[in-house]
């Protein structure tokens, strides 16, 4: 879609498609599909050599004469160690003894997402609701309140953003928050072992469970999508 | 590996919910230039922007620019959707955005160069009639205007 935009207006493209049923139908004009997991469209993080593979495979498209042209990378790259979508809250039991402080489980966690800061040079996935890490205990105290149906507010919301919106950047930090954090007690650990722990072992995973829950329950279509969104 | 027989059923019925364009041709335009000379741009759809740029809403068909020399600890991600694993990008941005890839292209005279600028728009869209009208035409005609041939397209 966007690759035929930019080709009516004289800019040669290649796409990397992750979804080849789809491509199949939108048809861009030159489009490498990937067999990789979603998240990961040039194969690995930190592997540069395969990453370079999907780059140059992709960029090979471009000497092809006529398209719309849609290639298939190699199999035998798959990662194959991670499932190809990652693991949902319904589809994980909460562990049986759950912390239940997630004020207090934040405070830890910030110190591990402190270690991730020095270890990746300042690059964070946290920052979308705009109340940094030192005062994110309003925003826990906040999403608790929205969970338990209360209705109140952050001081730090912007006037033009809409609640749901704001809950749902907020909802994105404490994840990234927890996630980098994760990262950082365990360097090796999957994506896939991260959200099963996230949603499974995590005062912060039920809290959003039931934020989702209160979102979900709304007539409202924007707050139903944002519900997707925090917890499926 | 999405290929949709062997996702969980929650994802492939998301995705074949997905309402998706029909074509049976695309425009096609000729690179003319050797890609050993030629300027690329990555325009992503990972609704990746600047840490202090307005983070994309849900269904927004607008886009954000990106200084191509920006360093990515300056870069953030307001595509959050569940679909997909965010270990990966938190990891290393180059799964999705691939600039230091490009650089080591770049100094192995592999590619001319880059364009002053990449761009980004949200990705897991329904609507996308302001993008194929409005936005993404504007996206187009400014790589025009910035010297770029080559556009490369990489979603989440």
């Amino acid at each position: 879609m966007l690759a035929r935009a930019l080709e009516a207006e004289g800019i040669a493209t290649t796409s990397i498609s992750m979804v080849r049923e789809h491509t199949e139908k939108t048809k861009p004009p030159r489009a490498l599909f990937v067999p990789f997991p979603f998240g990961h469209a040039l194969g690995r993080p930190s592997d540069p050599d395969l990453q370079h593979r999907v780059l140059r495979a992709a960029l090979d498209l471009l000497t092809e004469p006529a398209g719309p042209v849609l290639r298939d990378f190699p199999d035998d790259a798959e990662p194959g160690v991670e499932p190809p979508a990652p693991a949902q809250a319904s589809g994980i039991a909460p562990a049986a003894a759950v912390p239940d402080d997630p004020a207090l489980e934040t405070a830890q966690m910030r110190q591990y997402h402190e270690q991730w800061l020095t270890r990746s040079g300042g690059r964070t996935a946290f920052g979308l609701s705009g109340v940094p890490a030192t005062r994110f205990r309003g925003v826990v105290r906040f999403l608790q309140a929205f969970a338990a149906g209360e209705d109140s507010d952050v001081e730090e919301r912007p006037a033009d953003l809409p609640l749901v919106n704001f809950i749902r950047y907020c909802a994105d930090d404490w994840k990234a928050l927890y996630f980098e954090g994760r990262l950082a007690m365990k360097p090796r650990v999957t994506g896939d072992d991260v959200a099963r722990w996230f949603w499974g072992e995590t005062a912060a995973g039920q809290v959003l469970r039931r934020v989702r829950d209160r979102l979900d329950a709304s007539e409202d279509p924007r707050w139903k999508a944002a519900a997707f969104g925090v917890a499926r | 590996m999405p290929r949709l027989d062997r996702l969980p059923q929650l994802n492939r019925n998301n995705l074949l919910m997905l309402p998706v364009q029909v074509n049976d041709t695309a425009p096609f335009t000729r690179l003319v230039t050797p890609l050993a000379a030629a300027r690329l741009a990555i325009v992503t759809t990972a609704g990746l922007h600047r840490r202090g740029d307005r983070p994309f809403g849900p269904g927004e068909q607008t886009y954000r620019v990106i200084p191509s020399d920006a360093p990515t600890r300056d870069l953030i991600q307001s595509h959050t959707s569940l679909g997909f694993d965010r270990v990966p990008m938190m990891r290393d941005p180059n799964i999705c955005f691939p600039v230091d890839r490009l650089r080591e292209l770049i100094a192995r005279g592999e590619l001319g160069g880059t364009g002053p600028h990449h761009y980004s728009f949200m990705g897991a869209q329904r609507d996308l009639k302001r993008i194929q009208e409005e936005t993404g035409p504007e996206v187009g005609r400014r790589l025009r205007d910035e010297g770029v041939d080559v556009a490369l397209i990489t979603p989440t």
